[in-house]
């Protein structure tokens, strides 16, 4: 299974309802989005006028350049296809691509707040929500489009599908052949996909020619410098290992955690 | 400190590690997801309450709150509404933020500054009823009920409305919805097919559809937007004529670049041109339509080579369209429009569309203009009396109409001239409720002239706005989340489907906070402070609600179990009507002295280095409303300026240049907003949404962000047959680091 959605541009009004409903949903501050809708042009594609919109949203690609870069500890951890009862033992950070469905999810308790998957991301799909914080992280917890795991997984559709005023949110399994999401497919819907990369995005867009022509030329990341996204989770990695050890040494108390919490402030004031 | 920490962290470490939260948490085994308190809970579980009608704009969504621990957390549309369905656009679901919004009004205050530059002060409802009722008293002792004024907007306006004209007996109310907006649409098809039109274009269903000006897309109505698309996916031919490459023109067929103010040339050509070669619906014209031979040798002057040169558009592009028509006739949407007040020349436009939907064979026709059947409820109000026309400014000594078809109300000018000049009499009392004069009404150093010289200003409204700043005494109501008042009724959206009506009324998602009051609490009790208490028609909002339902045989006890909506059963949509007809040439507006056939009037273009300034909608913003709500300014924080590519390099532009603007009369903007440089304008043209630039600093988010284009809005058109103002004939230069640059042609 792999979920995915199709932004049908030929529908898209670019009016916003997906963007705030997710925002009500999930409770994201004022200022970040789990989603965002660009207005592109009008500009002159090919000698033609052309204006459309750029609604994007954490893709759930097949090699996810998030995941690999989380350095929180891993833990094992079953999944169960809810159909099929089959089982599958994975050793997971504290963020991971979900085997049965290949959604892209995030555990905030074991989030380290390092920000290494938010720069890793070519699309910008991830933020760090500074208002969320526990012993674990001060600086915030990373937040981004879960594909509305938990309403899914209880029938219902994402939020933004649901409140989509024009039906140009399509939501569904890529694998069932059947699905509305798999005729789009078949019509030449695709993702966008970063200079130079092959993350298979599972956010698929469909549209007349020169608005996808103008969507790909004004909306195509570069991959993100993996050096750079290392070195910062590296640190928050070390800033972690004191905290944890603290930790596991048991009732320290309000001192032994000031000092684990300052230990990895400093890590971070010396970036 | 040594260890680098902030009060704040010191307070949250020292917390938890009291609570001592274990690290490792138990995996779900269903799903893999952790169960953290850190993660939102989302509302799927959270308690539906049935029964909201969004007034997030006037479309009026049919809505259920999803409601957690008495706080309403998320709005969805009601899932059994044939309109919008479960859909609510960015507005609707940014409701939430105007309910909990922190500078909403909370109590009755009085002014103990000056009007404009306040300084309020919290005072109970009863010293703010009795001033109320004391000082409209003394207005209208003195001066008589026409020396009281009234500009309301919104459902809750329609009772004071009501009690102002009706049982007070003012006739000078000033509807911005109609005398902004759409009253010369109103009022120039009820002279020619005898019906306001609404926006009944039956889209889906439609094999072409024709908008003049309309931006759908960046004008958001739900059901309507849904119509559209629908009719598009439909395989519809679409015709956008704009100056501007629109939200609706980068989805059309056909995009006419039109130069501003010459529409009805350009509708005048093709009604001529399908005349001319025996293209219109000859036997739709011999069954309904009037003055045929009038029209047609009204319009024969009207060459598609002559309007090409007056529109700056391709003869070969004006053809091209009326072919169109033509090949897709009866099953067009020719769209009435809404805000059609643009350059004082409106009615005859309104008027062409009218015609050409005529020509076409286009009324009560699948794709065509078909206004659906819906179910009728009450409306119960204030009783109505004669007041006679004597103070009537809109009757001339003669007791003739200055405006024939004026819009109900009276026209926006002649009260504020009235105002200024004290004659035929003064105005001294001023009632806004629900509206904001100061933004909506053009020429707002005029506005401001008005509400200096009146003896008593009173502001009904749920936020501050600019014109509350003008308030004595300024009134919190309740939002639309909180009360009882409209009862919107309609059709399915789509008249292929399965023919049903709706009754859906406006009941209350949560209770309301603070001090704030509906209106007919609010009305009643100046109503009884007055000496009008006899005539209080109804006690509370609920009754209203209650005794209007009980026309159609429903109760919002029955309503409440079918989950908000009455569903019944509905009619077929299609046939014309036996006693329907259309007035292609109307005698009765010749004898007003204006031209009985369509007629293209010229308005003034732009001087040398100045370009007209237009306006329009973004999709987040309704009118300028919604300025605050944090989530839509977040969206859309500011208003660029769009201005053509070419002309922006003449100018040394870059796009994201920051810039103020200057009009003709030398009116400049108050704050600067950036450009947005494109090849989709005119370049006699430049344009920016509508609704942004406050200036009340009480609203914290809208304050000063982006600019006012109705400051710039300074040059006063009124349209000769309505008396309804024309918007779009200011010009404006740029100004960017403190130099005026010409905008060159």
């Amino acid at each position: 299974m792999q979920y995915a959605m199709i932004i049908d541009l030929e529908r898209c009004v670019g009016c916003h309802a997906c963007t705030i409903a997710c925002k009500a949903e999930w409770e994201v501050p004022v200022e970040f989005g789990r989603n965002w809708v660009r207005r592109l042009g009008p500009s002159l594609v090919n000698n033609e006028m052309a204006s459309t919109y750029y609604p994007g949203l954490c893709n759930h690609c097949k090699e996810p350049a998030c995941v690999p870069e989380c350095p929180a500890d891993t833990v094992e951890t079953t999944f169960t296809n809810p159909k099929t009862g089959e089982k599958i033992v994975q050793e997971i950070a504290a963020t991971w691509k979900d085997p049965i469905d290949g959604t892209v999810q995030v555990d905030k308790s074991r989030c380290l707040g390092c920000g290494a998957c938010a720069d890793a991301c070519p699309y910008g799909a991830r933020y760090v929500n500074p208002a969320l914080t526990d012993d674990v992280s001060s600086d915030g917890k990373i937040d981004k489009c879960t594909f509305c795991k938990p309403r899914v997984d209880a029938g219902a559709t994402p939020a933004c599908v649901q409140t989509c005023i024009t039906g140009a949110r399509i939501f569904g399994d890529l694998d069932d052949d059947k699905s509305e999401v798999a005729a789009y497919v078949k019509k030449q819907a695709k993702g966008i996909e970063p200079n130079g990369g092959s993350l298979g995005p599972n956010v698929l867009y469909y549209g007349k020619k020169k608005d996808i022509d103008l969507l790909f030329a004004t909306s195509t990341p570069e991959l993100a410098d993996l050096g750079m996204v290392r070195r910062r989770s590296m640190l928050a990695s070390l800033g972690r290992s004191v905290e944890k050890s603290v930790k596991s040494l048991g009732l320290l108390g309000i001192a032994g955690s000031l000092l684990a919490a300052s230990a990895t402030h400093e890590d971070d004031d010396s970036k | 400190m040594a260890f680098n920490l902030t009060r704040r962290r010191f307070l949250q470490s020292a917390s938890l590690a009291a609570v001592s939260v274990p690290l490792a948490k138990v995996v779900s085994a269903e799903t893999g997801l952790v169960e953290s308190p850190l993660e939102a809970k989302g509302s799927l579980k959270e308690e539906t309450v049935p029964g909201g009608v969004c007034e997030m704009c006037f479309w009026r969504c049919q809505l259920v709150g999803k409601r957690r621990e008495g706080r309403l957390i998320k709005l969805e549309g009601n899932p059994k509404s044939i309109d919008n369905g479960s859909q609510i656009c960015a507005r609707g679901n940014a409701g939430i933020q105007l309910l909990y919004d922190p500078d909403r009004l909370k109590y009755p205050l009085k002014n103990v500054g000056e009007r404009g530059n306040p300084v309020w002060k919290r005072i109970s409802w009863d010293e703010a009823l009795t001033e109320c009722t004391t000082r409209l008293k003394g207005v209208i002792d003195k001066y008589g009920p026409q020396g009281i004024s009234v500009f309301p907007h919104g459902s809750t306006a329609k009772y004071p409305m009501h009690f102002f004209e009706r049982t007070v007996g003012t006739h000078n109310v000033s509807e911005a919805s109609f005398f902004q907006c759409r009253g010369i649409r109103d009022t120039a098809y009820l002279a020619t097919i005898g019906k306001a039109p609404g926006e009944k274009v039956d889209m889906p269903n439609a094999k072409a559809i024709l908008l003049v000006g309309s931006h759908i897309g960046e004008n958001i109505h739900v059901s309507h937007v849904k119509a559209y698309i629908q009719g598009l996916q439909n395989g519809a031919k679409l015709i956008v004529v704009d100056p501007r490459y629109s939200a609706s023109a980068a989805k059309a067929d056909i995009w006419v670049k039109i130069k501003p103010g010459t529409d009805t040339a350009f509708l005048l050509a093709i009604m001529n041109y399908l005349v001319q070669n025996k293209k219109f619906d000859a036997d739709f014209i011999d069954n309904y339509a009037d003055g045929f031979d009038e029209f047609a040798a009204g319009i024969k002057d009207w060459t598609i080579e002559k309007a090409a040169a007056e529109c700056d558009v391709p003869a070969a592009q004006i053809k091209e369209v009326a072919e169109l028509l033509a090949a897709n006739a009866p099953h067009v949407s020719v769209h009435p429009g809404r805000h059609v007040s643009w350059y004082g020349n409106d009615f005859q436009r309104q008027r062409s569309l009218a015609c050409l939907t005529a020509l076409l064979g286009a009324y009560y026709v699948k794709g065509g203009w078909v206004p659906g059947k819906g179910p009728k409820v009450g409306g119960i109000s204030w009783a109505k009396h004669d007041h006679g026309v004597e103070h009537n400014l809109n009757y001339d000594e003669d007791e003739e109409r200055r405006y024939p078809y004026s819009p109900p109300g009276t026209p926006t000018e002649l009260i504020r001239d009235a105002a200024l000049t004290g004659k035929p009499y003064p105005i001294k009392g001023c009632v806004i409720w629900g509206q904001n004069p100061i933004q909506t009404i053009p020429g707002q150093e005029k506005m401001k002239e008005v509400l200096k010289q009146m003896d008593f200003v009173m502001c009904v409204d749920v936020m501050p706005t600019d014109a509350t700043m003008w308030a004595d005494i300024l009134l919190p109501e309740v939002s639309y989340l909180e009360r009882y008042d409209h009862i919107q009724t309609g059709t399915q959206w789509d008249f292929s489907e399965k023919n049903q009506q709706y009754i859906a009324a406006r009941m209350p998602l949560v209770e309301p906070m603070f001090e704030r009051k509906d209106q007919v609490f609010i009305t009643n009790a100046i109503a009884t402070g007055l000496g009008h208490k006899e005539e209080i028609p109804v006690q509370t909002a609920e009754e209203m609600v209650e005794k209007n339902l009980a026309v159609a045989g429903l109760s919002l006890k029955q309503l409440r179990e079918e989950g908000g909506i009455h569903i019944q059963e509905g009619k077929d949509p299609y046939g014309v009507p036996e006693d329907f007809e259309v007035r292609l040439y109307n005698e009765d507006i010749e004898d007003y002295g204006f031209p009985g056939v369509p007629t293209y009037i010229p308005v003034e273009q732009p001087p040398a280095g100045y370009a007209r300034l237009l306006y329009g909608r973004v999709p987040v913003h309704t009118f300028n409303r919604s300025q605050n709500n944090a989530w839509l300014h977040q969206a859309m924080p500011s208003n660029p300026v769009w201005i053509n590519d070419e002309t922006a390099k003449k100018m040394g532009l870059k796009d994201g240049d920051t810039v103020g603007l200057i009009n003709s009369e030398g009116f400049k903007s108050r704050t600067t907003t950036t450009v947005k440089v494109t090849p989709g304008i005119r370049k006699d043209a430049v344009y920016m949404a509508h609704g942004y630039g406050s200036t009340n600093p009480l609203l914290s988010v809208a304050v000063n962000s982006g600019v006012d284009d109705q400051s710039l809005i300074t040059k006063i058109a009124v349209d000769p047959e309505t008396g309804a103002h024309g918007m779009r004939n200011n010009f404006v230069k740029l100004i960017k680091d403190d130099k005026v640059l010409d905008i060159p042609a």
